[in-house]
């Protein structure tokens, strides 16, 4: 059965930033994009039950709630949930040598976040979903995202700090 | 200077932009008498900034065909056909989405014998025809290791050279060229202790020029296929298939790194 058109004028320019919230969450390209074919499937099958809610956070949601259940599931099949085995290649394609390292650095830092602060980071800072967006796809209150949000930044600022702080300004590092 | 205090919820705010105009020059002359806080903020900024830059570039990727929803059916699930959702898009549906920008008929209609799945094909049949070839299952050995990189590279036209498998426990026997409808192909055969042959198969490709790993099996030969930057592979054997799987991730890595 094909795809309503409808349907793929709105989801379908969304793929890119799904794929870029499933690959940080689970690390692995291979990974994430199955992930998000779990997602638009989920997607594509209820529709119909989506009921006005925006469409963004609404796909958002559904691919946060499955990553989650990924994750439990590597945990329980014992994979570390810190994938520093997971080479770099199957990562973002790296702009250039120098911002590969810091890349790589932030990357590797946010993994070690409690799941819970990792998300909000993403889905504000990169996904820029506002505040109450997020508080939609975490099911959690807006409160709760401000503070989880505060917390996170405070949390990814000392730990980078304590690995040397330069990985997160990129631009006045120089490799030589 | 404002009277209303500054919170730390508008300082996050702040960071990503999204105080109302009059409020956010408020916060930002409370910030220039608050340096410790100014240097915070900044480094807020600095994070979100660098995690942008080290996942934004997955938005250039090419969306792969597993996840385009204009292509028939999207969502088919692996275990059902071991395989990717096929382009069987009808003329009707070639209709009703002509307009939806940037594709052409030749990308999305492309028949199964192009792109990783044609590929797969190729593969299958070179590994049936050579790996069981007592006589002559190579055209050059592996201890003619270079020259055989040096012929598959230029005809291909991009340097390939054998992978080192020995993580599998898989030795190079050699290699040789072979036809396909697109062009010559680099095919490499490994054998294990046990005796079990795998082969490697390189070609470039037209068509997805860069795809996920994919299952692939048919007539009792197994494998996975992918593409990287224009470069097409296929590892196939009759091996269990999590053993060809972890093989194939070897294969790209190193393709990857080279």
């Amino acid at each position: 059965m094909r795809t309503p058109a409808d349907i793929i004028g709105v989801v379908q320019p969304l793929i890119p930033a799904l794929r870029r919230y499933a690959r940080a969450l689970l690390r692995d390209r291979d990974d994430a994009d199955d992930l998000v074919q779990d997602v638009l499937e989920r997607a594509v099958a209820r529709w119909h039950l989506r009921q006005g809610a925006s469409p963004r956070p609404w796909l958002f949601a559904i691919l946060h709630n499955l990553a989650i259940d990924r994750l439990r599931q590597r945990g329980r099949r014992g994979i570390p949930l810190q994938l520093d085995a997971v080479p770099e290649e199957r990562l973002a394609a790296p702009a250039s040598q120098e911002a590969s390292v810091d890349q790589a650095d932030i990357l590797t830092l946010i993994s070690r976040l409690p799941e819970e602060h990792r998300s909000v980071l993403l889905l504000i800072g990169v996904e820029e979903l506002s505040y109450a967006e997020a508080a939609t796809v975490l099911g959690v209150a807006q409160g709760t995202i401000m503070s989880r949000l505060s917390r996170a930044r405070e949390r990814l600022r000392r730990m980078a700090e304590e690995t040397g702080g330069a990985s997160l300004r990129p631009s006045l590092r120089i490799v030589s | 200077m404002s009277k209303t205090p500054v919170t730390e919820a508008e300082l996050q705010a702040h960071v990503d932009g999204r105080l109302p105009p009059e409020r956010s020059a408020e916060v930002e002359a409370w910030l220039a008498d608050h340096p410790d806080e100014a240097r915070r903020l900044s480094s807020y900024r600095s994070q979100r900034d660098a995690l942008r830059a080290a996942l934004d570039p997955v938005l250039d990727e090419p969306v792969p065909l597993a996840l385009d929803l204009r292509i028939g059916e999207p969502a088919r699930r692996r275990w059902t056909g071991g395989g990717r959702p096929l382009v069987a898009a009808s003329a009707a549906g070639l209709l009703l989405l002509g307009g939806a920008g940037g594709w052409t008929l030749r990308d999305w209609s492309a028949p199964p014998s192009v792109g990783t799945a044609g590929l797969a094909r190729e593969a299958i049949s070179s590994f049936a025809v050579y790996a069981s070839d007592s006589t002559r299952p190579v055209e050059l050995a592996a201890d003619h290791q270079r020259a055989l990189d040096g012929w598959f590279s230029e005809r291909l036209s991009r340097p390939v050279s054998a992978p080192n498998l020995e993580a599998a426990g898989l030795h190079l026997i050699g290699g040789r060229l072979v036809a396909s409808e697109h062009g010559p192909a680099g095919l490499y055969l490994y054998r294990n202790a046990a005796g079990e042959s795998v082969a490697l198969y390189v070609r470039p490709m037209d068509v997805e020029k860069t795809d996920r790993m994919t299952s692939r099996g048919e007539k009792g030969v197994r494998g996975w296929t992918w593409a990287d930057d224009g470069l097409g592979f296929g590892v196939f054997g009759s091996a269990p298939d999590g053993y060809l799987h972890d093989t194939a991730n070897l294969v790209r890595a190193q393709f990857r790194k080279a």
